[in-house]
């Protein structure tokens, strides 16, 4: 009995430990081992690129600017529609390279804009990628809040600068 | 850049007293007096006209400043009867008709000008006891009388409050200029703003390294967000990061020799790093899903304060660089960012939003206490300067973006930058900066 109790007082010991470990595990923070991955050289300029409408006018319809909602890099179906004949296009055009601009509206802070228009042109990148364009095809700029398309302060003008642009240039 | 200044001082001007090391002014205490000074219209004591009103322009800068610093009052000289300064020395002033509009110090100035050459003798005094605390003597260019102003202001300061003004420093900024962003430079007041790049791009994210001769940036000129230094004495500029996607958000290393920065791994999620200038090798201090970005090293370089959007909104976190642990400090609202770590270690300046708008705010790198500091329009990019008693933000509240100044505290809130195109992005040089 009393080897029982004692088995007992451990036993609750034990699971008040993993317990408390757990909650506290909760509250501190997870620790991230930093990882030596370093990013690629860059080998783009973005002067190289136009406007498709520069290219061809009618271009213009195909490689429509697509819209974000603030804060946030997913893609709504209406730009997915938009990408799929962007897509569509460099298939059959394989000597042009396209260059995605990462924008955003001048409510948020200027640096964390600059990352998080990376983020939205990069959205754009993987899914193209996903329809089977090739990586090397695709490069990506991000401009942050620092070239609005709209200079209002106003949301109608803001959802017009929270947005994936596109430019085109010949291999 | 060539040295702009040719600056002769002489120290203890016609010095018999020797100053004893008195504090007047206790600037730890939080209750600290404000010391009233007076700070009078300076002499011209021949030469020639003074064409650029010296006498006015020269005194209204140290009475700025030391208004600014919030420790002294200014006392107003028109109070004052016009005999009560007949010379600039001891023997010339009416001690009694000074204490009278309550002056307990006193600054008097006189110059002459030959030529393109400006002399100034400048002195301070203790109004209470009649005793001389400071004298020197500057000669210049004329042009050079805010930077002599400056420096004696500095040197009233000190002989005040025994430690060292910041009215030397300098406060590098974006601005617009059309559709693109140059880096500009201005004394901390706005004084002698200039522009120092000239790509017509856009530069952005200006750093100071530590020695305040150098300032790193992001530049689209050539064709990518790169990282850049900028040697101002040389005025060359050189390359130090091409990486594909951001090259962003650069900032010193109390060290000098690392920079710590933003850059993208493939998806586009941007990572912390830290890049060591002289070899170029990095070491990625950040691995999450999400975005991280704008890191601020604490001055021992032990810690960073970063922004990331781990919990689904961006917030402010402390870094811990030798294991990569991070802890949360902001809870509050849903959009923190801009953090900027004090010079003495102690606060952490951030903006977050607050009704829609963005605001500066303080906390204690613990995040166990915050406090606002501005309220009225937008309020972003807080940047300390090196004594840790003020800060430089940006703000829209004058309906484009201008850089302002305030004390620590949130008071003495003032414009210093005017004319066409936003300001933003403000960094407070250290001392002794070019």
């Amino acid at each position: 009995m009393k080897l029982y109790a004692k088995l007992f007082v451990i036993l609750c010991c034990a699971i008040l430990l993993a317990v408390s470990g757990t909650a506290c595990s909760k509250k501190q923070v997870k620790q991230e081992a930093p990882a030596t991955t370093v990013p690629e050289e860059s080998d783009l300029n973005a002067k190289e690129f136009v406007e498709p409408s520069e290219i061809d006018p009618a271009l213009a319809k195909i490689f429509k600017d697509i819209y974000f909602d603030f804060d946030r890099y997913n893609l709504k179906p209406e730009a997915k529609k938009t990408l799929d004949s962007i897509a569509e296009w460099l298939k059959n055009n394989a000597s042009y390279r396209v260059l995605i601009e990462g924008h955003c509206d001048e409510r948020g802070t200027n640096e964390y804009n600059l990352a998080l228009g990376e983020r939205r042109a990069n959205s754009a990148k993987t899914y193209l990628i996903g329809l089977g364009i090739a990586e090397k095809r695709i490069s990506t700029i991000s401009y942050g809040e620092e070239k609005p398309q709209c200079t209002e302060h106003n949301e109608s003008c803001w959802s017009k600068n929270r947005r994936d642009h596109f430019l085109l240039a010949r291999k | 850049m060539k040295k702009i200044l040719f600056l002769l001082v002489i120290n203890g001007l016609l010095v018999s007293a020797v100053c004893q090391a008195k504090v007047y002014i206790d600037i730890s205490s939080p209750s600290s007096r404000r010391l009233p000074i007076l700070i009078p219209t300076f002499k011209n004591t021949g030469g020639e006209l003074d064409r650029e009103n010296l006498a006015s322009k020269t005194p209204q800068i140290i009475a700025d400043d030391l208004d600014f610093s919030g420790f002294f009052k200014i006392i107003d000289e028109t109070a004052l009867n016009s005999s009560t300064l007949e010379g600039l020395t001891s023997d010339r002033i009416k001690w009694d008709d000074l204490a009278i509009v309550g002056a307990e110090a006193v600054v008097t100035g006189g110059f002459s000008i030959q030529g393109g050459v400006v002399s100034f003798e400048l002195r301070a005094y203790d109004a209470v006891q009649g005793k001389f605390l400071i004298g020197k003597k500057y000669e210049g260019r004329r042009e050079d009388y805010r930077l002599i102003a400056h420096r004696f202001a500095n040197e009233v300061f000190r002989s005040l409050t025994g430690v060292d003004g910041i009215f030397e420093t300098k406060i590098a900024y974006v601005k617009a200029i059309g559709t693109d962003k140059e880096i500009s430079l201005a004394d901390y007041d706005g004084g002698n703003a200039k522009q120092l790049t000239n790509y017509g791009s856009l530069c952005l994210n200006p750093a100071w390294a530590p020695d305040g001769k150098r300032i790193a940036f992001t530049s689209y000129k050539d064709g990518n967000p790169n990282l850049y230094i900028m040697d101002l004495a040389r005025g060359t500029t050189r390359l130090v990061s091409k990486k594909k996607g951001v090259n962003i958000t650069p900032d010193w290393a109390p060290d000098g020799e690392r920079i710590a920065l933003t850059l993208n791994l493939k998806d586009g999620n941007s990572e912390i790093y830290v890049l060591h200038e002289r070899s170029g090798s990095l070491e990625r201090m950040t691995s999450d899903q999400s975005t991280e970005v704008s890191p601020s090293w604490s001055p021992d370089g032990r810690h960073m304060a970063i922004v990331s959007d781990r919990s689904g909104s961006p917030q402010i976190y402390v870094l811990e660089v030798a294991t990569g642990r991070v802890r949360r400090i902001t809870y509050d609202g849903s959009y923190n960012t801009n953090p900027a770590w004090s010079p003495k270690g102690d606060r952490i300046a951030y903006s977050g939003m607050v009704g829609g708008r963005h605001q500066i705010f303080i906390t204690t790198p613990d995040g166990q206490i915050h406090q606002q500091i501005s309220r009225e329009g937008n309020n972003e990019d807080p940047t300390w300067s090196p004594d840790g008693r003020f800060l430089a933000f940006c703000s829209d509240r004058s309906g484009q973006k201008e850089i302002y100044i305030m004390r620590a505290d949130g008071s003495g809130q003032k414009k210093i930058t005017y004319g066409r195109g936003n300001k933003s992005e403000p960094a407070w040089s250290p001392f002794g900066s070019m």
